[in-house]
């Protein structure tokens, strides 16, 4: 009896060693994306125009153009969803950017996406569960810096009833 | 007695397992965190509202106190320009875009300074970060800005060379030794820039052995 006990203790104490010798804290790391995608499982009527909706966020203190920024020389943010058998994808609808100029230029202004999103994909789906990937290309920018551009993947799965 | 010292023979195995488990893993750790130190970024607090750098940990390259890596590209002319060209002269070798505003914002102000500093032989590179962009396109916004000093295309392997460049603007200080004296991530104020250019300047003033540049996109 006694000698589970101490059996026991000793188990338990070079667990929790072990445990405190593998709880350095990690280092911070870079972030490579300055937007998230959050997946949400949807819900769709089957053969009929429907729409998924793909919520993003942008990184607090960052901002990306929007799908229409004022200037040529700016990339914009789109979305391209891979053709996928059963679903009929139509033409990506984005929503409408917000007025932006930087502290050091407010003559320029520019039409940006930040905070939270949604871009809306229009779909005619069979009936039974759908997954579609595709990607967010993006390019964002700070109060002091840009970013070059990136890709996001994204994956969105919805039922059609 | 006998199957009790087993057993306890067994137990202490066991726990010399784990604890080797356990510093192996701590191990493992330090190694990564040496590796991340290696890529850390260091994050420069904004002097000015109106400018500062950015709010990401720009990863800033390992090459301050270096030898600037050295970089043969063809200017918007279609001339060849290499580093190596400027040695006995302070450079500023500044990376931009099209696409980014605060570049544009500073460029003037190194038409500037590149004026001011002719004498001491100051001279600045701008390397266009554009994947997409076309020359003519780098070309037209470069004339907007009203900069005179050489444009190059980049490689792709320039980039890499500076350290990967997740930050623009970045412009990296060249002393006359061939050694980088300052590296700077996003958009800092005017006089920021005139203090590094003169830091620059003034390094490798004295006498000394010109540093042995590294080769990067064939020189």
């Amino acid at each position: 009896m006694r000698f589970g006990v101490v059996l026991a203790g000793l188990i338990l104490g070079s667990g929790t060693l072990v445990a405190q010798i593998g709880s350095l804290d990690a280092p911070a790391a870079k972030p490579k994306q300055y937007v998230s995608f959050a997946a949400e499982p949807q819900t769709l009527k089957a053969g009929a125009k429907s729409v998924v909706e793909l919520n993003f966020r942008v990184m607090d203190g960052f901002h990306v153009n929007s799908h229409t920024p004022k200037s040529e020389l700016l990339i914009p943010t789109a979305v391209t969803m891979k053709p996928v058998d059963g679903v009929k994808v139509g033409a990506v609808e984005y929503p409408a950017g917000t007025s932006y100029s930087f502290s050091f230029d407010p003559s320029e202004k520019l039409d940006v996406y930040s905070g939270a999103f949604t871009v809306k994909v229009p779909v005619v789906a069979e009936a039974g569960q759908h997954t579609v990937d595709g990607v967010l290309k993006y390019q964002a920018c700070d109060h002091a810096a840009c970013y070059p551009p990136k890709s996001l993947p994204v994956q969105v799965v919805f039922t059609a009833k | 007695m006998k199957r009790s010292a087993l057993f306890l023979g067994l137990i202490v195995v066991g726990i010399s397992m784990l604890l080797w488990a356990g510093w192996h893993n701590l191990r493992e750790r330090k190694l990564a965190m040496q590796r991340a130190q290696q890529n850390r970024v260091e994050l420069i607090p904004d002097k000015a509202a109106q400018s500062g750098q950015s709010t990401v940990e720009g990863e800033e390259p390992q090459l301050r106190g270096k030898a600037a890596p050295g970089f043969a590209l063809t200017s918007l002319e279609g001339k060849k320009v290499s580093l190596s060209d400027y040695k006995g002269r302070p450079v500023l070798v500044n990376f931009w875009a099209t696409w980014c505003g605060p570049c544009k914002v500073e460029m003037p102000w190194f038409e500037e300074f590149r004026k001011q500093y002719a004498g001491q032989g100051f001279e600045i590179l701008g390397l266009a970060d554009d994947v997409d962009a076309g020359k003519d396109v780098i070309a037209k916004v470069a004339h907007k800005t009203g900069v005179s000093y050489p444009i190059l295309l980049t490689d792709g392997k320039v980039q890499t060379a500076y350290g990967g460049l997740e930050v623009l603007p970045m412009s990296f200080y060249v002393d006359k030794n061939g050694l980088v004296v300052e590296v700077t991530a996003g958009l800092g104020t005017k006089d920021e820039i005139e203090a590094n250019i003169k830091k620059t300047i003034a390094s490798g003033s004295s006498a000394g052995t010109p540093a042995k540049q590294v080769a990067a996109g064939g020189q």
